[in-house]
Formats: C-alpha cells, sequence, structure tokens
C-alpha cells in the first residue's frame, strides 16, 4: 500500500519528568548518528530492539510532531457504503494500534429544492429533488506524524467512489523559545553593556 | 418459435412455387422480394446457430473456487463487481411483479455501487501487518490530556479535505488555529490584563484558553508563521507599560476594587462622623481601615460586585453592614 520510503522520525525527549527520561533517554542514545554509521553503511544490520528490520523503512533524527487528536468526518450520499467503511476504517486503526476515542454517526443533511417540470409555463406542476448527506465521525487519540500519515494514506487511498472526507489535525507544541521571557529585559541589558563599553 | 417460423415459412415457400407452377405465370399472392427476403433471415438465424460460429460458453470461475480458497488473490485492489468472480447468489435491483430481484449476471445496479470486496478483514490484517513497520509509539510519559498540556501547551488545529471533483484543492485547507493558556504564558499580573484587553473576543475566561484563528495568507505554513508571530508580539506588548496607562480610570477596571472607591470613602466618611458624634476621641482613617468591621464589609462588596447577586452574597452584605453601623434590630 504505502510503498517508498517514509521516514520514521524520532520523539521528542528532552523536556520530560526524570523518571521517564532514562528509559526514553537509551532509545535516544541508541540511535544517535556515531552509533549508526557503521551499521547503516553495512547494510544489512542487526538491532537488538527491532530483530527483523524492513529495508523500506529508514529513521531519522528529527523530532516527530505529535497529533493529541485526529478527527475524520466522511461524508456520503449512500448509508451502507458508510457502514461498511467505517468498520474498515476501525479495524484498520485497531490493527495499527491507534486508540480510538469515539465512533458516532451525526444526523444526515438533506438539501431539497423545487424545479418547474416544463421548459415554458404550466407553472404549477414541478419536480422536487433532494439530496441526501450521511455523515461518519472518527475520533482518534495520541497520534505521532508517521503513524498518522501511515493511517491517513492507507484509510484515503481506500475512500470509495463519490465519499469525501475531512480530516481535522490538532497538533502540539512546546512554547516556542522566544516566548519564554519578555524581550524587553535582554534589550535593556544590551543597551546598558553597549552604554558601558 | 424458431422451428415454428421456419416451418411456416417453408409452407409459404411451397404454396408459392406451387401457385406459380400452377399459373405458369407471376401471379402469386406474395410478392417474390418479400419470400426472399423471409428465406434468406431464417437461412442467416440458423447459420448462427451452427457451431462453427458460436463460442463454447464456459463454466463461471466460481465453480472452481475452494471454499478456503485466499480471497486476497481474487480481488486485491477495488474493481468493478464481476458475477462470474464472487461466489455468492446476490439478487439486487427492483423486483418483477410478483417476482425477486434480478440475479447478478448482467446486474447494473451491482456494478454501480462501490464494493468492499477486496478489503475483507483478512485483507485488512494483512496490510496493516505491513504497514506497521512504518508506525511510531507515541511516548507513553503523555498518557493523559494534562500531561499533554503540561509539556506540549500549544495546540495547533488545521484541517485536510478530500474528495473527487476537478481539482485536489480547497480553499478551507489555509485556515490555522492556534489555542493556548495563558496560564502556561510567563505573564505578570499587568501584562495578563493588558494582553486580554488586546486579544477581545478571542480569549475565553471560562477556560483561560486564547484562541488565534488566521487564514489571511494563501498557504497554510505561511498562516501557521503568521499566528506564532501574533502570539509572540501579543505577549511582547503585553509587558511593555505604555506612559498613558496611568490613566487608566474605574470604567477601564476589568474586575472592582474597593481602594479609592466611591464606597471607601463614603464608608469612611460615615464612620467619622458617628465617632465624632459619639465624642470618643479622634480616630484616624488608617486605624478604620484596618478595624475587623471595615474589612469585612469590604470583602462583601468587592463580591457582590464581582460576583453578581447571589444568596450568600446579600446575606453576607446584610450582616456585615449591620455590624459597621451597630444596627441590632429586626431579622
Amino acid at each position: 500500500m504505502a510503498a517508498g520510503w517514509l521516514w520514521r522520525r524520532l520523539c521528542q525527549g528532552s523536556v520530560f519528568p526524570v523518571n521517564y527520561a532514562s528509559r526514553i533517554m537509551q532509545k535516544q542514545r541508541f540511535l544517535l548518528n556515531s552509533d549508526l554509521i557503521g551499521a547503516r553503511l553495512a547494510g544489512s544490520h542487526v538491532d537488538t530492539q527491532e530483530p527483523k528490520t524492513n529495508p523500506l523503512v529508514s529513521v531519522s533524527d528529527e523530532p516527530e510532531t505529535l497529533y493529541k487528536r485526529l478527527s475524520l468526518l466522511v461524508k456520503g450520499h449512500d448509508k451502507a457504503v458508510l457502514d461498511s467503511y467505517e468498520y474498515f476504517a476501525v479495524l484498520a486503526a485497531k490493527e495499527l494500534g491507534i486508540s480510538i476515542e469515539k465512533v458516532h454517526k451525526p444526523p444526515k443533511k438533506i438539501e431539497r429544492f423545487t424545479l418547474l417540470k416544463s421548459v415554458h409555463i404550466y407553472k404549477k406542476h414541478r419536480v422536487q429533488y433532494e439530496m441526501r448527506t450521511h455523515y461518519l465521525c472518527l475520533e482518534l487519540k495520541y497520534l505521532t506524524s508517521s503513524t498518522a500519515a501511515v493511517y491517513l494514506e492507507y484509510v484515503q487511498r481506500n475512500l470509495p467512489e463519490g465519499v469525501a472526507m475531512e480530516v481535522k489535525k490538532t497538533k502540539i507544541e512546546k512554547i516556542p523559545e522566544h516566548i519564554k521571557e519578555p524581550v524587553w529585559d535582554t534589550v535593556s541589558q544590551a543597551k546598558e553593556t553597549e552604554v558601558k563599553s | 418459435m424458431w422451428a415454428l417460423g421456419s416451418l411456416a415459412v417453408h409452407r409459404l415457400c411451397t404454396r408459392a412455387t406451387s401457385m406459380h407452377d400452377s399459373a405458369g405465370c407471376a401471379h402469386t399472392a406474395v410478392p417474390r422480394s418479400a419470400v426472399k427476403a423471409f428465406l434468406f433471415l431464417s437461412a442467416s438465424l440458423r447459420r448462427g446457430r451452427t457451431s462453427q460460429f458460436v463460442r463454447p460458453q464456459l463454466p463461471p470461475r466460481t465453480e472452481k473456487m475452494a471454499v478456503d480458497q485466499d480471497w486476497t488473490s481474487v480481488y486485491p485492489t477495488a474493481a468493478v463487481f464481476k458475477p462470474a468472480s464472487v461466489p455468492l447468489p446476490i439478487r439486487m435491483g427492483y423486483p418483477v411483479k410478483r417476482g425477486v430481484p434480478p440475479p447478478k449476471e448482467g446486474n447494473l445496479e451491482l456494478m454501480k455501487i462501490p464494493n468492499f470486496l477486496h478489503l475483507t478483514p483478512p485483507a485488512i490484517k494483512k496490510h496493516c501487518a505491513a504497514l506497521r513497520d512504518f508506525c511510531t509509539e507515541w511516548p507513553s510519559a503523555l498518557d493523559s490530556d494534562e500531561k499533554c498540556e503540561q509539556h506540549f501547551p500549544i495546540e495547533i488545529e488545521t484541517v485536510d479535505y478530500v474528495s473527487a471533483g476537478t481539482s485536489i484543492r480547497n480553499p478551507k485547507a489555509r485556515v490555522v488555529t492556534l489555542r493556548v493558556k495563558l496560564s502556561k504564558l510567563n505573564l505578570d499580573e499587568h501584562a495578563r490584563k493588558k494582553l486580554v484587553k488586546l486579544v477581545g473576543e478571542r480569549y475565553c475566561a471560562d477556560t483561560d484558553v486564547l484562541t488565534i484563528t488566521t487564514d489571511r495568507c494563501p498557504l497554510r505554513r505561511q498562516n501557521y508563521d503568521y499566528g506564532i508571530h501574533l502570539l509572540t508580539v501579543l505577549y511582547h506588548e503585553s509587558w511593555k507599560t505604555e506612559k498613558w496607562e496611568s490613566e487608566k480610570s474605574e470604567e477601564d477596571m476589568e474586575e472592582y476594587v474597593w481602594e479609592n472607591s466611591c464606597s471607601q470613602r463614603k464608608a469612611l466618611d460615615t464612620l467619622l462622623r458617628i465617632k465624632a458624634s459619639e465624642n470618643l476621641g479622634p480616630v484616624t482613617e488608617e486605624e478604620l481601615l484596618a478595624s475587623e468591621v471595615v474589612k469585612n464589609y469590604r470583602n462583601s462588596v468587592t463580591a457582590l460586585k464581582n460576583e453578581g447577586e447571589t444568596e450568600r452574597n446579600m446575606s453576607q452584605y446584610k450582616e456585615c453592614v449591620k455590624k459597621l453601623l451597630n444596627i441590632q434590630a429586626g431579622p
């Protein structure tokens, strides 16, 4: 399905509390560049942590983005198709180890309009059409960017005809460095040092 | 029916020929061109039935399928419904009068709808087994929402749209929403109040969440950068104190403050006059302010103004006023 190279990134580990740091630091330390140089060049490397290394998988050092919640809203005209798709998406999530928060079906929306039946006159004879849109909402919790990419690509490639999807991703991030301290303190210090010198 | 037809044609031919023979001239009831057409038709029909030109109809693939076959190789990808490849006795469509829905052979209804024959549970399990190598685990330290918030306070929400159409682009996809709790930012009291005033509608006091929604740039990454830039600017501007901020009047205050308000002045004024009329000696304002009665009165008035009128607040205010003015009468 998702053939080709997919980058598997390491987790951000620096801010975690001390009691968790040791376990995660071990994994990071093991997979540092200096340790892996020899193994990568060899070609067929044997890791003690992953006994069978898939040759298509490559690991990079950049930290992974974390998604707190992934909300999939699937829209279609046919309820039976959406039911089958729900079974498929839920099973795929379970197999890939993704925790499902909620699966619910918002009520359907019907858009109706009335048109004249004839091309010219005959105002009293009309015809009515309606378009029914059924919804399916799938909420997934706690995904890393690689897992999210894999799951979304798999699920989107198997979207049936005539079905649309909206994916709402909630990414969590640390406060950036430039918002930690107000900049006026450093500016005044810099001015003082300039004046002194 | 065809046999009947050919017999009838034969009789017609013989009659025509006999009439022709007996008369000796062309005064036949059926014109010769029509007879010729009939003869040609029958001959071509009979030609179609011969084994020389008819392809032998092979039995459908379903008859050779074992019960425990590997279905993923029959339907590896999404494909149209093939009645000869699906060993199920399905009927679909509007039934004929006092009959059953049409069978699966040549059934347009079955071909039209999207089928999930390529996504049976064993197929899904196979796919996921192959895909599991590309997934990474969620860090086990972040197993609850509170911990996520503690370590990663900023939430960025983006929406992707997938649909079939002439274009894969959707203009709504560039919207980025940034959410952060003000308690996680490094702000002092003045900075916090200034930020809330600057931001206005985007701050929710109940949940202490600041929401910034940007969609002014054409690309999502630009909107994200702009959102972070806005947050940075708001943060740094709120730490600054401008000269005109000292002109903040009572109408600009976010919550009621008793010090230097008319309630304090009037209460002190009344108490001073009471003390003067009782002739107990000069009492200073600081002593009055430090006294228990005035402090209780201050708390009750602040609670009333800030939290609104509730049963508890009103009764508390009543008690404080009675103690302040030394009124013992009444329930």
